[in-house]
């Protein structure tokens, strides 16, 4: 939560302005002021708490007549910032941004609830001990039955996927769909997509049926102060895919307790023990092509005569962000492109906590 | 019942701290008492007439006897040694030092307890059925529930600067034993379609000056979604609801005013874009706080026992606490009793802290160490073997706890009122106090039955007097103290609010003017009527003419 001394530049409502003339508003706007008239006027919170749930990317700053009490409300209905008179105590609104070390229930904010701390904490066993169930059951099984298994409603998981909508993602995507298509599945909208991504993604959602694919970006005020100008990847690609990857993906997923991913164990030496079920940070991760290779992919997308990435015939054989991508040789490894030149194989979406970089 | 894990003993551990840091930058006008008021209301903390008063939670009225001996402690410690149970099964510390509150505060941390949002415009403490996990009708135990609304509601950072006050109530039962259609939200757990617990779900409902019964705006939204469906109440009511006058800023009236339909549309606009996945109660996170609640290790008895009926028969003073304060329990010999805090003549709700020591002594010895306290400003000892209830009421009595008047007519419900409170009016407590006197015959009580009589100081209806059988009002006419009477209302499954039936009587005929109106039951009653049913039956007039048949005209 940042705060701002002087009125800051953007669009400025009163959170007595009815909602639907706010999000009117804002659907054109970067930048959206919420001016709170009485401190009491509790509205700004839920204004700013729709705005997000609806998808209300832009920025959020609170202002008005606001308590140093109230920091915590602010930042958990999705304010990224706020604008503070000249002459307001500083000391407090910080000693009130830390007065609690955890929340009850779930809200805008990305930090993990008590609820999902505890789940994770007793989850860890119960979960281990369901993967470790779930590989049994399923060796020998292909990929459709690993599916089937990880969304048998017996288990009561709450399952989503995540994709990138490169170039071997439409396997995973066929093969989810012909189970469920209604799994929600998480894009994570980085903002530095090639262009044939984005299209990619609208042709091949279309083609599979897939009811719920989110787009999931960046945390404005997190961007702002990380990386106001889109360059970080050039100083710090670590530090970008956290902002623009790690921390968004922890925010969208909170609600789900397992995670379908496509990842293989060819693909690199970090994913050479892939099980098709593992547990990272109390998730459980659903891998159901872990044993696939390339031509494996290549024979699905043949036979099930599934659309092609675009940038697929031009040698691209893994695709993520444009700066960090480049078209591999003949001979080189599929994921050769990825951040090459620097020593890094893995964004950290699938490192879990412990081992990305604060 | 509940017990606290690290993170609910940290969050109120720093809820301490956080107030005690409001109080600082209160006494150093960093906060002006306008800013300050909302932060101390939230934190149970009012300025009354004479005193702070500090109002702390027993979050659906489940507590234990360590919990009820540090309620004594504190209130010998830093008050005049009693307490006062509210109808939100809260308890009430009529005179503490503004001083002293943070370390009251931590007391009552050291046993699992706060102040939290027992008042302020944020979602209050839940209430339940008393009998929640003993009674023999229920098709689940509501607590569970309760606790799991708790936990939300706590510091919520969308619903803590709401219009006004929100209250929850839940039951597991058909019968209402909480007063759900009171309330801006009432639950009534049902069996959904697929089989699994779903939520019947009541809004709009309140007291106060313009009072409404809660409409049905869903019949059974699935146990997963309820924090959800709560949410998307909230927020519509939070968005739309009033603010610009006070007594037109609860629920109910926003309801009222768009009508149900209109507002289930906004709720279901609100409840279609919800993020559902992260406000999903899991199953297995339901099954956790649940197992907290299962049933203690009842024996197996036979339905009946030889010392409970031998007592019967021996003592006529123990066979009418049995008939009065003695409920059926689902459990095989045993019963809950009602341990009744309206004496002859005493302060309705009001308990000394001798006697709250003795409850948790006995509440360990007969009652697996639980204890509840009833939103009709009771306390209920809810698993007790028939076989001890003798023992109990002897016990109950050596304390002067033993009344045997649980919903009689002397069980009445009454506000603080004018002694203490600075909303009231009038006084409440002496005309409770008068009514008692002139009621305590207990064979007179017995022959009325089951008679619900409630009493507010003030519009505000704390004391629940719009669905009192008979309901008292406070009014203040040209610096008199008066009160309205009201006949008809009903807080339960068939809840209705009373009819005023005339002018308001000056404070010593309000005590005769009900006992000609029971007087007038006794006379008219079909076999088997209770006192409601034959108002339901016959209407308010002959009560009317019994209340005024005396009095000059113009009084």
């Amino acid at each position: 939560m940042q705060r701002l001394e002087g009125i800051q530049n953007g669009l400025r409502l009163s959170v007595t302005t009815p909602l639907e003339e706010v999000e009117a508003a804002a659907a054109n706007e970067d930048t959206l002021v919420l001016e709170f008239e009485a401190f009491r006027d509790g509205r700004g919170f839920s204004l700013a708490a729709v705005l997000r749930e609806r998808g209300y990317a832009g920025r959020l700053i609170a202002a008005g007549k606001l308590l140093p009490d109230q920091v915590r409300h602010l930042r958990r209905s999705g304010f990224d910032a706020v604008e503070l008179a000249p002459g307001a105590d500083a000391s407090a609104w910080d000693r009130m941004g830390q007065a609690f070390s955890g929340a009850y229930q779930p809200a805008v904010d990305p930090a993990p609830t008590i609820w999902q701390r505890r789940r994770a904490a007793s989850n860890d066993r119960d979960l281990d001990a369901l993967a470790d169930r779930l590989n049994r059951e399923t060796a020998g099984k292909d990929a459709s039955e690993i599916v089937k298994a990880a969304l048998d409603p017996a288990l009561g998981l709450r399952v989503g996927a995540i994709s990138s909508f490169g170039a071997e993602s439409a396997a995973l995507l066929d093969i989810i769909a012909s189970e469920d298509k209604t799994v929600p599945v998480v894009f994570l909208e980085t903002g530095q997509h090639f262009l044939q991504t984005l299209s990619y993604r609208t042709q091949l959602t279309k083609a599979l049926g897939l009811t719920d694919v989110r787009l999931v970006t960046p945390e404005a005020g997190e961007k702002a102060t990380l990386d106001a100008r889109d360059d970080l990847w050039k100083t710090n690609a670590d530090a970008c895919c956290d902002l623009r990857k790690v921390r968004p993906l922890a925010r969208a997923t909170a609600g789900f307790n397992a995670l379908i991913t496509g990842r293989k164990r060819y693909q690199a030496a970090t994913r050479a023990k892939l099980k098709p079920f593992e547990v990272l940070d109390g998730v459980l991760r659903i891998n159901p092509l872990a044993d696939w290779d390339g031509d494996d992919v290549e024979a699905w997308l043949d036979d099930n005569d599934l659309p092609r990435h675009p940038l697929v015939e031009q040698g691209y054989r893994s695709i993520g962000c444009w700066p960090c991508t480049r078209a591999v040789q003949d001979g080189e490894d599929t994921r050769a492109g990825r951040w090459s030149g620097m020593d890094k194989v893995e964004c950290g979406i699938h490192l879990g906590r412990r081992q990305v970089a604060a | 019942m509940y017990r606290y894990d690290e993170f609910d003993h940290a969050l109120v551990r720093e809820r301490v701290e956080e107030f005690s840091d409001q109080v600082a930058r209160r006494a150093s006008g960093a906060l002006t008492e306008d800013e300050f008021k909302p932060l101390r209301l939230m934190n149970g903390v009012y300025l009354q007439l004479h005193a702070y008063m500090l109002r702390v939670a027993i979050p659906y009225g489940t507590f234990n006897s360590r919990q009820m001996r540090r309620l004594g402690h504190i209130a010998r410690t830093y008050d005049k040694g009693y307490g006062h149970f509210t109808t939100r099964t809260n308890i009430q510390y009529n005179w503490p030092a503004l001083t002293d509150l943070p370390a009251m505060l931590r007391d009552l941390a050291q046993v699992e307890m706060h102040a939290i949002q027992t008042s302020g415009n944020c979602i209050r403490n839940t209430t339940t059925d008393v009998f929640a996990g003993a009674a023999d009708d229920e098709i689940e135990d509501p607590r569970p529930w309760c606790e799991i609304i708790r936990q939300w509601s706590t510091i919520h950072p969308e619903f803590s600067f709401l219009p006004r006050k929100f209250k929850i109530a839940v039951i597991g039962a058909e019968k209402d034993r909480a007063a759900i259609r009171t309330h801006d939200v009432g639950l009534q757990i049902v069996k959904g379609e697929d089989g699994g617990t779903a939520f019947r779900v009541f809004v709009g409902g309140g007291q106060g000056r313009l009072p409404h019964i809660a409409q049905e705006i869903a019949s059974a939204v699935p146990a997963a979604d309820l924090l959800a469906y709560l949410t998307a109440i909230l927020r519509a009511w939070n968005l739309l609801g009033r603010r610009d006058n006070i007594h037109k800023a609860r629920i109910k009236i926003l309801v009222a005013s768009v009508g149900l339909e209109a507002f289930r549309e906004e709720v279901d606009k609100h409840y279609a874009t919800l993020r559902h996945e992260d406000l999903r109660i899991p199953e297995d996170e339901a099954a956790r706080i649940q197992a907290y609640f299962a049933p203690p290790a009842f024996e197996t008895l036979p339905k009946t026992s030889g010392p409970f009926d031998r007592a019967l028969l021996a003592d006529p003073d123990f066979a009418r606490f049995a008939r009065n304060n003695v409920r059926r329990h689902r459990q095989a010999g045993y019963a809950s009793v009602v341990v009744s805090l309206k004496p002859v003549g005493g302060v309705p709700g009001d308990i000394t802290a001798d006697q709250m020591d003795a409850v948790a002594d006995l509440a360990e010895r007969y009652s697996f160490d639980e204890l509840r306290a009833a939103y009709e400003q009771n306390l209920v000892l809810p698993h007790v073997k028939l076989d001890e209830v003798p023992a109990l009421w002897r016990a109950l009595h050596d304390v002067g706890l033993a009344t045997a008047n649980a919903d009689l007519a002397t069980d009445v419900i009454a506000c603080p009122g004018l002694d203490y409170c600075s909303l009231a009016n009038a006084r409440s407590i002496p005309v409770a106090q008068a009514l008692s006197k002139r009621l305590a015959d207990m064979d007179y009580q017995e022959r009325l039955g089951p008679v619900r009589i409630n009493m507010s100081g003030c519009i505000n209806a704390c004391g629940h007097h719009h669905v009192g059988h008979i309901g008292v009002l406070g009014v203040d006419r040209k610096g008199e103290e008066y009160y309205q009477i009201t006949v008809g209302g009903s807080p339960d499954e068939q809840a209705a609010l009373g009819d005023i039936v005339g002018k308001s009587l000056p404070a010593d005929e309000v005590a005769p003017a009900i006992q000609r109106t029971l007087d007038r039951y006794l006379q008219i009653r079909a076999d088997g009527e209770r006192f409601i049913d034959t108002v339901r039956r016959v209407g308010p007039d002959p009560f009317r003419d019994a209340i005024y048949e005396t009095l000059d005209a113009t009084a």
